[in-house]
């Protein structure tokens, strides 16, 4: 999996492209701590070239939501591929991240 | 937020107790969104009650036996409990037979989520079977095709009653699809079944030594029989005279007596234990002794909580041949041995597969004890939390 580091209106963006499993977690951990840890946590996930996600993967994204939401942020997804949407659909997680076609518009959605 | 749960929990006895106990064990700790569980239970036996462990820097939990297993009131008392307790959300932890092996009680427990939506309750149910998939001789309901053919109509109604709740989680993808294909369901969600087990910062021994010890885990005289088992031991032990099998647990609720049938039928049998009910402190021990767990199933009810345990402990495992398994073994990155669910010797064969090779042995419990550390159950509990959340915003 590759991992892009970059920001957008002084927005943490974590862009990720690949397959992103059990084995691939842990950088990801270490970008949602050191984005999560301190003041009011708003940060972008960018999901564009995601081709697969497992459950493990899915739950380290629900920690880095849930940890935002204890430091009244957010973690704003966008740019969905079909294969990866169709797991965020089936857990229901849809309904519990605020996805965002883009990344822009993830930006603004804050 | 307050949250009802209704459940078994131990020390009853009743299926799915092991998964609340870890369940509660782990929403307990979840002090920033959670202010108060309230466990609405089956009574216990004269003598014995219930006395959660209270924990000053965890959520307050308090114990509300209200409901007996095939009694008639179940769905009454629940909402009079709720109503008292006045929670945030209701959750129920049950699979079909979880009120009753006897009809009118099991379908009138399953009617109580609907009823307190009705009562305008916001409820999620976590659902560990579903009618489609389970094999009703083997689970001790069907005698013959006709009664079998009304039960499953009852248990398409009572699933329709179910799919009222606002949310209904199922633990594998195949579930998801029935559900929403069959009831038109919009309101189905995956949710992993999570490991019980704390990830430890080595991996336990794959390889305990002493004698071959094969171990099966759980409720049995439904569809986990060990007649199979044992009689695959049988086999096993003209090649290894001094093997063991271990029976751990006790009678299924809806099978009173079938572990002393057993007994009886296989006196004959050298080396075989039975452990009966097997206490908290005592699991790590009944796992650690193990070569290989066994898994001597005719059907499945779902996601296997002893699959994702001896994942924990990181044990080689032996699995019918059964879609579920088979699905979850791929899915959550579980290996396995397989046999014919109906073949002593195809047991017999998986598991000498296992105890006649190290290596292989090794392999299988580093790849269960992986997968089952990939998602404990304390980050599953932070999914429903997510979705009580966002069911919380609603109107």
């Amino acid at each position: 999996m590759d991992i892009i580091k970059s920001s957008r209106d002084n927005l943490p963006v974590l862009q990720l492209k690949g397959r992103f499993d059990a084995h691939e977690v842990e950088p990801v951990n270490a970008w949602l701590a050191e984005h999560t840890g301190k003041g009011e946590a708003r940060i972008i996930v960018n999901l564009e070239g995601m081709n697969f996600i497992d459950s493990t993967a899915l739950s380290t994204l629900v920690r880095g939501l849930k940890n935002c939401r204890e430091r009244n942020g957010d973690l704003h997804i966008c740019s969905l591929q079909q294969p990866v949407r169709v797991i965020f659909e089936l857990t229901r997680l849809d309904k519990a991240f605020d996805i965002f076609p883009t990344e822009e518009e993830a930006a603004k959605g804050f | 937020m307050r949250i009802a749960i209704v459940t078994t929990h131990p020390p009853s006895k009743g299926s799915l107790n092991e998964y609340a106990y870890h369940f509660v064990r782990f929403l307990k700790t979840k002090t920033e969104m959670v202010e108060e569980i309230i466990l609405l239970l089956d009574e216990l036996p004269e003598g014995q009650q219930y006395s959660p462990e209270q924990n000053q820097a965890q959520v307050p939990v308090r114990s509300v036996p209200c409901w007996q297993f095939n009694a008639l009131d179940n769905s009454f008392r629940i909402r009079k409990a709720v109503r008292e307790a006045d929670p945030d959300i209701v959750l129920f932890n049950i699979q079909f037979a979880s009120f009753g092996d006897k009809k009118v009680p099991a379908t009138l427990g399953l009617l109580t989520p609907w009823l307190l939506k009705l009562d305008g309750q916001k409820v999620v149910v976590l659902l560990h079977n579903i009618m489609e998939t389970v094999n009703l001789k083997s689970a001790g309901f069907g005698n013959n095709p006709i009664l079998e053919a009304v039960i499953r109509l009852f248990g398409n109604i009572i699933t329709r009653f179910i799919l009222k709740a606002d949310w209904v989680a199922v633990t594998i993808p195949k579930y998801v699809e029935i559900l929403e294909s069959k009831y038109g369901a919009q309101n189905v969600l995956l949710a992993p079944h999570g490991s019980f087990e704390e990830p430890t910062e080595t991996a336990p021994s794959t390889m305990p030594g002493g004698k071959p010890t094969v171990m099966t885990f759980g409720k049995f005289g439904t569809y986990k029989t060990v007649d199979l088992l044992v009689e695959a031991h049988a086999v096993l032990l003209k090649k290894h005279p001094d093997m063991r099998l271990v029976i751990a647990g006790t009678d299924s609720p809806n099978a009173a007596g079938y572990l002393q049938g057993v007994r009886d039928r296989y006196s004959h049998v050298p080396n075989v234990e039975y452990t009966g009910y097997v206490a908290e402190g005592d699991v790590p021990r009944i796992f650690g002794e193990a070569w290989v767990v066994a898994f001597p199933y005719t059907s499945t009810t779902g996601s296997s909580g002893v699959l994702h345990q001896a994942g924990g402990y990181g044990k080689a495992v032996v699995l019918p041949n059964l879609g579920d398994f088979a699905e979850l073994v791929l899915e959550e990155g579980y290996d396995a041995e397989f046999f014919e669910p109906t073949s002593a010797d195809s047991l017999a064969a998986s598991i000498a597969k296992v105890i006649d090779n190290p290596e292989r042995q090794r392999e299988i419990g580093l790849r269960n004890y992986a997968a089952a550390n990939g998602l404990p159950i304390t980050e599953v509990v932070d999914w429903y939390l997510i979705h009580f959340e966002e069911l919380l915003k609603r109107k």
